[in-house]
């Protein structure tokens, strides 16, 4: 007969083993030789490019959809400082055009940050810049893509993945710093 | 009550803007920017083909395969879904294909632990032994009850993700789990009752 184990156990023993496991040896000169012998990424056919823009048309609008509910002032009172509008680009490639509120509510959630971010300590204001630098060069290498491969869906997608990306973290640094005038009080307890 | 910013939540975002970019870059041909996702993610997925595999060099196979199926599909890749995610699912296969056409070698082999002995930092584990025994006890499992336990136990994959992977039904992947926890638990001496 046998006895039942001890779940925590075996949860603590497999945590201790560690995700990343390195190659013992560099494989990549094998996978390079075999790239150089195998064909390049392949495109995808037209039909799937015409499924996929309207997929991103429908994404687009739920993201503006969702961005607005979660805004805490409609997008009209909300100026935008030039500063504000320098640091976050919102331009798609050629072959897509953003919609308008959508670049509206990334505004405003790009005008609250700059407000929000005075309030937080140095540290954490160094962390956030530059996880968002990284999500605009990522942002603007992909346009730069799209503006020679105009339609690319993939290219699409990616820069439309990465615009989400950026606008999810803006919001949710607004939500958690602005809150309440007590809460902004309380910003230098706020960590990245 | 003090607001926290999840510090991971915004390094998943970075890392992820990251893969993003290079993504754009290797499916417009540059093998430079496809080798730097390689460098990104070859850890974690040799960790993951070396436990489902149980065998270092079918591993090594199993990524260089991986990597290279990736590039071959890089415009099908689906942006809302993180790179790392699409990777791992065409590492699963790699190890499936891998296992239809040769019979799995059962058991762990020395060379399985030193790999992994080797990767690990000092820090990360707290007992070493510990460590070893568990991995050692892994690649012992069959190969179905140790690829979904690779997989939800290890990799943190959802029963409804694992069976995806794994082309099986929830109910098979819910019962190869509780099979494979209940083997790790008697070769790890882990029964209740037990010391």
């Amino acid at each position: 007969m046998t006895r039942p184990v001890d779940d925590r156990r075996i949860d603590a023993a497999l945590g201790t083993l560690a995700r990343e496991v390195e190659p013992p040896r560099d494989l990549w000169p094998g996978i390079a030789a075999r790239l150089e012998a195998s064909p390049g990424p392949s495109r995808r056919s037209w039909a799937w490019q015409a499924v996929a823009a309207l997929v991103l048309v429908a994404v687009s609008s739920l993201v503006t959809a969702t961005l607005v509910r979660r805004s805490p002032t409609p997008v009209a009172q909300q100026p935008v400082p030039a500063s504000a509008s320098a640091a976050m680009p919102v331009a798609f490639g050629p072959s897509f055009a953003l919609n308008g509120e959508y670049a509206a509510a990334r505004a405003q959630l790009a005008a609250e940050l700059e407000r929000r971010v005075a309030t937080m300590p140095p540290s954490a204001r160094q962390k956030l810049e530059a996880n968002l630098a990284e999500m605009r060069r990522a942002a603007d290498e992909i346009n730069a893509a799209l503006a020679r491969q105009p339609g690319d869906p993939l290219l699409q997608e990616l820069l439309l993945s990465t615009y989400q990306q950026e606008l999810g973290v803006l919001a949710s640094v607004n939500q958690l710093t602005g809150t309440s005038a007590a809460e902004e009080a309380r910003q230098e307890n706020v960590k990245l | 009550m003090s607001a926290a910013l999840d510090p991971g939540e915004f390094e998943r975002a970075r890392q992820s803007a990251e893969d993003r970019r290079l993504v754009a870059a290797a499916a417009g041909g540059s093998s430079e920017a496809f080798e730097r996702l390689y460098r990104r993610h070859a850890g974690r997925i040799f960790g993951l083909c070396l436990r489902m595999t149980g065998h270092r060099e079918t591993a090594e196979d199993c990524v260089q395969e991986a990597f290279v199926q990736a590039w071959r599909n890089l415009p099908r890749f689906e942006a809302r879904s993180g790179f790392g995610t699409w990777l791992h699912r065409i590492a699963v296969n790699a190890v499936l294909a891998q296992a239809r056409r040769r019979q799995e070698r059962v058991g762990a082999e020395a060379s399985v632990e030193e790999e992994i002995a080797e990767s690990v930092a000092d820090g990360e584990v707290g007992d070493f032994g510990a460590g070893l025994d568990v991995e050692a006890a892994i690649a012992s499992l069959p190969p179905g009850a140790r690829h979904v336990l690779v997989l939800a136990g290890v990799y943190g994959y959802s029963h409804e993700e694992t069976a995806s992977m794994l082309g099986v039904a929830v109910g098979t992947c819910k019962a190869q789990l509780h099979r494979a926890r209940q083997l790790l638990g008697q070769r790890l001496g882990v029964e209740e009752g037990g010391s």
